[in-house]
């Protein structure tokens, strides 16, 4: 049974009567809200002391965050953005992305700090602080991606949170890289990817509440 | 209301790509378009998963009220027919899970239409199209299927989409939509008897 006219004529109507922001004007709102996380997290960044040379050499510091930055950037491009069709890009990509950019910053921070000697364990350093600042300074990008899509992913409003949980959780690793000094893999995993995990998973429960639109009754 | 001709003709030829674009800078009138492209494929789809025809009214009508409201989402450019499956494809899913999942079960009932559209869409099958046996065979076999192969066949066979765009719209890879296709097919062909690698002919002794 084909639709029939008047069911265009309904569909047309019932269009008609809800308000729907361009894409222009979704544009803007995005980029203020994503302007506001991303001066939300370094402002967090900052209080806490921003960045800290303590004993690093400049060249052991530069070397890691150069590094951190070209992982999580394509990380973060693959997981914030979209691919060719429109839509967000598959799971498994999405899954690599986060999985080879937080082994591949990880890897690096831990060969450049070995170079110089600094892989070692810290003493009373087990990573909670990076845990906590990482949680912070992510939560803060997270929120801020989640209202800028509000109410706006009809396709996979889940996996489009958990994405871009983890992908502020990258963006998170890059400004605590630049605070912590710390090249030993265990306070690595528990104060920089944990976090990644824990603001991906947020992001994947919060988006399915958040970011799916709303069905009329 | 007009025809689907004299609207695209009005609106200068535009295809529904464009006429997206178009709507989601703001261009009211290009949605008709887009409605006269787009509707009957979702509605195919959609009535081939869901067999109450409120609800497939309710979910194509749902379909586009999404669409209108992310429209400051769709990327000028991109594929609105993707995007359109994609957003059907959720609502089928989602209206399954409130109403006890209609749409597997009826695939694996006996539908004679059903029955029809797969023969016609596996190779050879054309001239088996009104044989009730083989239909009935096809979707036994088609209920068979894992979930994702089903859908695959689906959207690549009987909607005409391509590998890229059923990845898209199922939000799995390229490579992943191939084998899905691929094991479908032969399954199905076992089904009607068609030897799916066929080798050399016997040698007479």
């Amino acid at each position: 049974m084909p639709l029939s006219p008047d069911f265009k004529s309904r569909v047309l109507a019932s269009v008609r009567e809800v308000p729907a922001p361009t894409r222009k004007e979704t544009l803007q709102r995005q980029t203020w809200l994503i302007a506001a996380g991303l001066t939300g997290a370094l402002a967090l960044f900052l209080i806490k002391g921003g960045l800290r040379v303590t004993s690093r050499p400049p060249s052991l510091i530069a070397l890691t965050s150069v590094g951190t930055a070209v992982f999580v950037g394509v990380g973060m491009w693959l997981l914030f953005t979209r691919g060719p069709p429109g839509l967000r890009r598959p799971r498994t990509v999405l899954i690599g992305a986060t999985v080879l950019s937080a082994a591949g910053f990880v890897g690096w921070r831990y060969g450049i700090s070995s170079l110089y000697g600094r892989a070692g364990a810290w003493p009373g350093r087990v990573g909670l602080r990076c845990l906590v600042l990482s949680v912070g300074t992510g939560g803060l990008m997270l929120f801020a991606a989640l209202m800028s899509w509000r109410r706006s992913d009809p396709v996979t409003p889940r996996a489009t949170g958990a994405a871009f949980g983890a992908g502020a959780g990258l963006g998170s690793a890059l400004l605590v890289d630049l605070w912590c000094p710390v090249g030993y893999v265990p306070h690595l995993l528990l104060g920089h990817v944990l976090p990644i995990a824990i603001l991906s998973l947020a992001g994947g429960l919060i988006g399915g509440r958040v970011l799916g639109i709303m069905r009329r009754r | 209301m007009l025809s689907k001709a004299e609207v695209v003709k009005q609106a200068g030829g535009m295809n529904a790509d464009e006429a997206m674009s178009q709507y989601a800078q703001g261009d009211v009138a290009a949605f008709e378009i887009v409605y006269e492209v787009v509707a009957p494929r979702i509605e195919g789809y959609v009535r081939r998963k869901v067999r109450d025809n409120a609800r497939v009214e309710d979910i194509v009508q749902q379909t586009f009220e999404n669409m209108h409201k992310a429209r400051g989402r769709f990327i000028p450019g991109s594929d609105v027919l993707n995007w359109a499956f994609a957003i059907a494809r959720n609502l089928v899913i989602d209206t399954g899970k409130k109403s006890g999942r209609e749409s597997s079960a009826d695939m694996t009932e006996e539908n004679e239409t059903m029955g029809a559209v797969l023969a016609a869409a596996v190779a050879g099958g054309e001239e088996l199209f009104f044989a009730r046996e083989t239909g009935a065979l096809l979707v036994r076999s088609f209920g068979r299927l894992t979930k994702q192969q089903q859908e695959v066949f689906e959207l690549v066979k009987l909607e005409g989409l391509s590998y890229q765009q059923a990845a898209a719209t199922l939000g799995i890879t390229v490579p992943s939509v191939r084998m899905y296709a691929h094991r479908a097919y032969l399954t199905l062909r076992e089904a009607l008897g068609v030897d799916p690698f066929p080798g050399p002919p016997p040698v007479a002794a």
